[in-house]
């Protein structure tokens, strides 16, 4: 009964979506005040129905109902309540309707808070958030109906959840992820409204900016997550590996990123008008492709969903008619927009200028990376793959002009800049860095190393420059106490962004270049020595979990001189019911290394194969991508998004 | 010349969604057979049962043959040597074998040793029945890698002339012999074979 009451309520959401992709729309054209109106309640219907339909399904999963399909595929009674909850978002049919649920809230949401916007421009961008939901609710409710039930001969247990989503990285990872794709179906969708009406003055800029952010925050997060997930869960130590599927979601993060900028270019200067709308449009495409990437089966990736060309094709259709759309009218509006701001060489616009071309290379290396093999096929050229070394050599290359331009950006004024101002602080800038880098190879007693040197260097450069620009911006406030409270929380946040790009870089170079791995054969009371730590297996015992058994191993790290550093559980899980092993990995987590064993195969004669791993600032990587998300937080607080515009109150008086 | 610079987007996603388009039709998973058509690759390798003979490719011209990759290690790969052991005695399918010796890790104490490995292989031929001419022993992998070899089992159909002609990854069933391999071998065969 719950199921079909949830999807009776997709149903009525399709309605509500229906009526919102158009009476609106038409609305705008004809004037007509109430069509307009009509936009904001029907957003909010359209929610609260959505989410009637993803607590129904919740509802089946929490209760073990394996009278439907989802429930019984995904599911068993022997997970823990928490994971049957997870478990929703477990399979293709589940995610799906939580990708039209929290598409259907981003766009309550810009009905909620759009108060400060113009009656016309809300119920463009409302009309336009329908019109994508119309097609995302529609391929749920059509495609892939998580409703589908097992009547009449149901099984009494359902065949468990992939015990690689058995993780509390599960929880979380999905929403973020999704509110992140398609939370720049908001910045598309004032893109293409700001195209139908034809204006592009900064306004529509500065509407566009926090929802960018907010989107973008939930996407580092939601990439953050996946990769400490991957770290901790694949039991290899690794923490990126460039699968087609986190290309899928790195694409739309760059094309945020680059956005972001360019978004800060319109509204402050009124130019990059065409290129901010094409990134707009560009970062919500690249989700929807990502989308279709992962649900398709065009590509091989460990995290794809079962294929099914048909749905494919569906999707494909969609991309057509969206992402297709969106362009053509891009083409037939945009080429009469010109830009009347004039700037010099030197200047801030330039410098952002410099930040998309390289954000935007840096997405075609991957886009092409991904896409290239299943060209490459599809031409009859035969099977090829691209993998990590092309993609590490390419970012190597990008960012090291990437850094060196971020650096000295912020610094640089709107319109043109005298080179001879900044000489004596990029040159303060520069030796501190060097100081910095330098110091702490020192300090690590290793100087040989290029690429932990390179990037020592270049995220010092990055960091130190921006907490000096920082310190030089209060000042100009009269005093430092005054400044502080004065500088406007976009700027703090550019900041905080910066310093999290600083110390990402420093994470990955340190951790690639100097992290140390052994495989050993292990027998109790054996030790072996890895970077200084001595790692003592003192146990391995049978586990028994609820829904899965195998074996655990204790050991005692120490350092070389003896003093005690931690103890380490490391597990190696068999899943009853999929038959599927797992690692789950012992982590000692420190700023400056990580401590990781995971544990093998038994082996003949009572030994074990043990795999251990010291990472030097691993955790930085993740503490830079927390960094960047908390500046967009940040950025996003600012009092001047929260203000309303002028015509905006003039068009409600 | 500015206005169709516009359309310059348009354009590239249309030529891309034609890709995917193609893409959804086919199995990422499937390889191209990138040997076909192509001669053996030089390799001068030993035999597994009798070391001081060496195989070359132009010793193994003169008739085709199906060159099997396989190892004891493999459940697959035993599997099918039943069915392997049929096609040579009811169709005259001459039948090499291709050994894939698996690297072996010294620190896990595992070392090549022939003899063991012979006798591995002589007890599973003679459980599962043996469809073998004669087996070339791969052991440092050379010729499986400049073969393309994925995994195994793995099959190629080499015609008399030493130029591959099929490559099959995956076991040989009844059906697959049938609809995939059964005519390409008996075309290069001559169609001799009943």
């Amino acid at each position: 009964m719950i199921p079909e009451l949830g999807q009776l309520a997709l149903t009525f959401a399709l309605a509500f979506s229906i009526i919102l992709g158009i009476v609106p729309l038409l609305g705008s054209f004809t004037a007509n005040e109430r069509a307009l109106l009509v936009a904001k309640p029907l957003a909010s219907a359209m929610f609260v129905f959505t989410l009637i339909a993803f607590c129904a399904l919740s509802w089946a999963f929490y209760h073990d109902d394996f009278t439907v399909l989802n429930v019984a595929n995904n599911s068993s009674s022997l997970l823990p309540w928490y994971f049957k909850l997870t478990a929703v978002w477990g399979s293709h049919e589940g995610s799906m309707l939580m990708w039209v649920m929290i598409l259907a809230l981003w766009t309550a949401a810009v009905g909620f808070y759009s108060k400060g916007l113009p009656l016309l421009m809300q119920g463009r961008i409302l009309g336009v958030m329908g019109l994508i939901n119309i097609g995302f609710i529609a391929f749920s409710l059509f495609m892939s109906n998580p409703f589908e039930r097992t009547l009449p001969f149901f099984p009494v247990e359902g065949s468990d959840l992939n015990p690689l989503l058995q993780d509390y990285g599960m929880i979380i990872h999905p929403p973020l992820l999704y509110m992140g794709y398609v939370g720049f179906a908001v910045s598309f969708a004032f893109a293409i409204a700001a195209l139908i009406g034809g204006k592009f003055d900064s306004t529509w800029a500065r509407w566009a900016r926090p929802w960018t952010l907010a989107a973008w925050l939930f996407l580092t997060l939601g990439i953050m997550l996946g990769s400490w997930w991957a770290y901790k869960e694949l039991g290899w130590g690794g923490w990126w590996f460039w699968d087609p599927v986190e290309n899928a979601s790195f694409m739309p993060w760059l094309v945020g990123t680059a956005l972001i900028h360019s978004l800060a270019v319109t509204e402050k200067r009124g130019t990059f008008k065409s290129w901010t709308v094409l990134l707009a449009l560009g970062a919500f495409s690249l989700s929807l492709l990502g989308a279709f990437l992962v649900r398709s089966g065009v590509l091989v990736s460990v995290h794809s969903f079962a294929a099914d060309p048909e749905r494919g094709v569906f999707l494909l259709i969609f991309l057509l008619i969206v992402i297709g759309g969106s362009l053509l009218l891009y083409a037939s509006r945009m080429h009469s927009v010109r830009s009347q701001a004039r700037y010099e060489i030197f200047s801030r616009e330039v410098m952002l200028w410099g930040n998309n071309v390289f954000l935007l290379t840096a997405t075609l290396v991957v886009l092409l990376g991904t896409l290239f093999p299943l060209v490459h096929k599809e031409l009859g050229l035969g099977s090829i793959s691209i993998g990590e070394p092309f993609f590490n050599q390419m970012f190597y290359y990008l960012n090291i002009p990437f850094a060196l331009l971020l650096g000295l950006g912020p610094w640089v004024r709107w319109k043109q800049q005298k080179a001879a101002p900044l000489l004596k602080p990029m040159a303060l800038v520069a030796v501190f860095s060097l100081v910095v880098a330098l110091g702490t190879m020192a300090a690590t007693q290793s100087i040989t190393a290029n690429l932990a040197l390179l990037g020592l260097l270049l995220g010092a450069w990055v960091g130190v420059s921006a907490l000096m620009e920082v310190y030089q911006r209060l000042q100009q406030f009269g005093s430092l106490s005054q400044g502080v409270a004065k500088l406007q929380a976009s700027h703090y946040g550019m900041t905080i962004a910066h310093i999290g790009f600083a110390v990402m870089i420093v994470g990955i170079a340190m951790t690639l270049t100097y992290s140390e791995e052994r495989d050993v054969r292990m027998e109790i009371g054996d030790r072996v020595v890895l970077a200084g730590y001595e790692f003592e297996l003192q146990d391995v015992y049978k586990l028994n979990g609820p829904n899965y058994g195998g074996e655990a191993a204790e050991l005692d790290v120490r350092r070389i001189d003896g003093t005690y550093v931690t103890h380490l559980h490391a597990e190696k899980r068999e899943y009853t019911i999929q038959r599927m092993m797992m690692t789950e990995a012992a982590i000692h987590a420190r700023l400056s290394r990580d401590l990781y064993v995971s544990l093998g195969e038994a082996l003949p004669g009572n030994a074990w194969a043990i795999r251990v791993y010291v990472k030097p600032f691993v955790r930085w990587i993740w503490l830079g991508g927390l960094l960047m998300s908390l500046g967009a937080l940040i950025a996003l607080l600012d009092k001047r998004y929260r203000r309303k515009s002028p015509n905006a109150e003039a068009a409600h008086a | 010349m500015r206005k169709v610079l516009f359309y310059v987007p348009l354009v590239l996603f249309l030529g891309l969604s034609l890709f995917l388009l193609s893409g959804l039709f086919s199995d990422p998973r499937e390889r191209d057979a990138v040997m076909v058509g192509k001669p053996l690759p030089a390799f001068s390798l030993p035999d597994l049962m009798n070391p001081a003979q060496t195989w070359t490719p132009d010793a193994l011209k003169g008739q085709p043959f199906l060159l099997n990759v396989w190892g004891v290690w493999c459940p697959t790969c035993n599997a099918e040597l039943g069915y392997m052991t049929q096609l040579r005695n009811e169709q005259g399918v001459r039948i090499i074998g291709l050994y894939y010796v698996l690297p072996e890790d010294p620190m896990f104490g595992q070392v090549f040793n022939l003899p063991v490995l012979q006798a591995e292989v002589a007890t599973k031929l003679q459980q599962f029945g043996d469809p073998y001419q004669f087996n070339i022993l791969d052991q440092q992998r050379r010729l499986s890698l400049d073969l393309g070899v994925s995994g195994a089992p793995e099959h190629f159909i080499v015609d008399a002339e030493g130029i591959v002609r099929a490559h099959h990854i995956g076991d040989i069933n009844p059906q697959v012999w049938r609809t995939k391999l059964a005519a390409v071998y008996q075309q290069f065969a001559g169609g001799s074979q009943p």
